[in-house]
């Protein structure tokens, strides 16, 4: 019988397993980069793509023919900006989701859980139909719904601390309780405004997208996420202890309170900007972690670094799907990944009898 | 190390559930605390180990007040191995006895080689080395106890706080887990449920009823049918054996009517 890989606990060539898994996903990662600014709906040849990243990054080549034009243009301010902030927002959502979980201490828990997604939703749709925010200029809705997500997200905590310290059931019935407040508020001020063209506004936000993406933005959300995502990989003792509980971890000497409030935070800035710059992608946030899970176990220090670079790659591949998968036409992110995401993910709860622990399916 | 509480009370929910409870804890003692349910027992435990914090009175580890030391200082000194441990997640068994570790680093230090070994000895001497990869939900209540004493032990504590630890187990793994104990050779105070348990293992015995310490001493002073009726209700006759082991029997109801008829 074969031997099969242990990538829980074994070992390779004297290296954990794990960290093998790292280094490989890291050149995966730029692999992907690489070959996904090749593709797209207009037909640039390898080397031209490639000629262009030389020259702007390191000014070698021709400047007429790689420095400006059409081609550089698609190139260095459509494609490249996009697969960034896809490897961005792939790496944030999924690292968010990881933390969320632990918070919860609930593995049906992902980025949005408590209560970030209406509160982006709602203050993206103030924006849109009152005209909240203008003052933003041309990005007020994504500004909006920042604000709105990270209101939300100190809201929820403050309400969780009301007559007691947070834990985990209390965050996850203010957040409940919250989000159905926003939601609420937001279908009020959709149904009063009754304008079409806002409505449409509206959903096409809330099913995500990252044509939007500018370098301007991706130079402050990506070194971001980077650090917040290293951040957590030095917190998995931490992470690990949020799952047994408050009391357990007391008796191991840390007091989760504070940690909980501070992951809370930083995990609620990353989604803001997520949100701000791609609107709402569900999905990867839920399900990268689970997938992770089941190859790799739970202990946080696999479980950060690689969920936040499977989430780049995936979200990278994702989005070239939505580019091309219907010529001339883009399918929103949120809708794609769920409908790919989501039976790939019921195959692997099949195949694999994963059940978060505790009783085995 | 010595652990000692004077008189330590708790009010939850507005009834007393501790009325003032003296009692110490030095070397290499075993300590049982016995009473009915709802006695107080685990609360006067969590009080120790610092999940919950009593209203009144004070807990004393190694002649200074529990308050002064930092969470991370009392989990070097004494570590828990309670009775639910319940994990809604995979975590394999190294993971687990791994996290005994944490009191001993810091926020950022990564684990070395002296905790893996660490690990490695504890697994050895709860028996469980071979389950070093297994998933820990996969295990049953038994082989699950005894992985949370080994991450209790690779904690290197003086002194350990049971909280019926045996329950759900069975009788082998019962007298398994508490030999293991037994053998440390540190302080430990222990709840529990079963007499002839409680009177084998400890070397002093407290008996609890509604917050208060009715009794207190070795297990010969302590365990009488007198007390055994004073604390459960209930008519025992306690006796020696052969190995000069306290033996309780208790009486049923339908036995005790057999008698009279």
């Amino acid at each position: 019988m074969k031997r099969k890989l242990d990538l829980k606990n074994g070992i390779v060539h004297g290296t954990p397993a794990y960290i093998v898994a790292v280094m490989t996903l890291l050149v995966l990662l730029v692999l992907s980069i690489l070959t996904a600014v090749t593709i797209g709906s207009v037909d640039l040849s390898v080397s031209d793509v490639y000629g262009v990243i030389l020259y702007k990054l390191f000014g070698i080549g021709d400047p007429d023919v790689f420095g400006a034009g059409a081609m550089s243009d698609i190139v260095w301010f459509i494609r490249l900006p996009r697969i960034m902030l896809a490897t961005a927002v792939g790496m944030g959502l999924a690292v968010a989701g990881v933390v969320m979980q632990a918070i919860v201490k609930n593995p049906i828990a992902d980025p949005y859980i408590l209560g970030i997604s209406s509160g982006a939703s709602l203050g993206a749709t103030a924006a849109i139909f009152l005209g909240v925010g203008a003052v933003f200029g041309s990005n007020s809705i994504g500004i909006c719904a920042f604000i709105g997500a990270f209101c939300i997200s100190l809201l929820v905590q403050m309400t969780a601390n009301i007559g007691g310290r947070a834990n985990s059931i209390r965050l996850l019935l203010a957040g409940t309780a919250l989000s159905s407040v926003c939601s609420a508020f937001s279908n009020f001020i959709v149904y009063i405004g009754g304008d079409r063209d806002g409505i449409q506004t509206v959903t096409f936000w809330l099913m995500g997208s990252l044509a939007g993406a500018k370098w301007e933005n991706i130079a402050v959300i990506l070194p971001c996420v980077v650090v917040v995502t290293l951040f957590f990989c030095s917190q998995y003792r931490i992470l690990n202890m949020m799952l047994l509980g408050d009391d357990v971890s007391i008796t191991l000497g840390t007091d989760l309170h504070r940690y909980r409030q501070v992951y809370l935070l930083v995990s609620a800035l990353v989604i803001g900007f997520a949100v701000y710059s791609a609107g709402i992608i569900g999905f990867v946030g839920l399900i990268i972690p689970h997938v992770v899970r089941m190859f790799f176990g739970t202990d946080h220090k696999k479980m950060v670094p690689i969920t936040a670079l499977c989430g780049s790659i995936f979200l990278i591949w994702a989005d070239v799907a939505c580019r091309t998968i219907i010529p001339k036409q883009e399918v929103p992110i949120g809708i794609l990944v769920s409908m790919i995401g989501a039976p790939c993910f019921i195959y692997l709860l099949v195949r694999r009898s994963y059940g978060f622990g505790g009783e085995r399916s | 190390m010595n652990i000692e509480t004077s008189g330590i009370e708790m009010i939850l929910g507005g009834s007393q559930i501790l009325k003032g409870i003296s009692l110490s804890a030095t070397g290499r003692e075993f300590i049982g605390i016995i009473g009915p349910n709802g006695s107080g027992k685990s609360t006067f435990l969590k009080c120790i180990y610092r999940v919950l914090k009593p209203t009144g009175g004070a807990v004393m580890i190694d002649g200074r007040p529990l308050e002064q030391y930092r969470v991370k200082e009392t989990a070097q000194k004494l570590a828990v191995v309670s009775q639910h441990n319940y994990y809604n997640f995979e975590f394999s068994v190294e993971d687990i006895v791994l996290m005994g570790r944490s009191p001993h680093k810091k926020t950022m230090e990564r684990d070395n080689a002296e905790d893996y070994r660490i690990v490695e000895e504890s697994l050895a001497k709860v028996g469980m080395l071979d389950y070093k990869g297994r998933v820990f939900s996969s295990l049953s209540g038994g082989e699950q106890q005894r992985i949370i004493l080994a991450r209790a032990l690779a904690q290197k504590t003086e002194s350990l706080i049971l909280d019926e630890p045996t329950n759900h187990l069975d009788i082998k793994y019962q007298l398994q887990l508490l030999d293991i104990v037994k053998k440390l050779g540190i302080t430990v105070i222990s709840a529990f449920h079963d007499l002839n348990i409680a009177a084998a293992y400890c070397d002093k015995i407290y008996a609890l009823k509604s917050g208060q310490i009715v009794a207190g001493g070795t297990p010969e002073e302590v365990i009488t049918s007198r007390l055994i009726r004073e604390l459960y209700e209930v008519d025992a006759t306690v006796r020696k054996d052969e190995f000069g082991m306290l033996n309780i029997v208790y009486h049923p109801l339908h036995v005790r009517k057999g008698e009279e008829a």
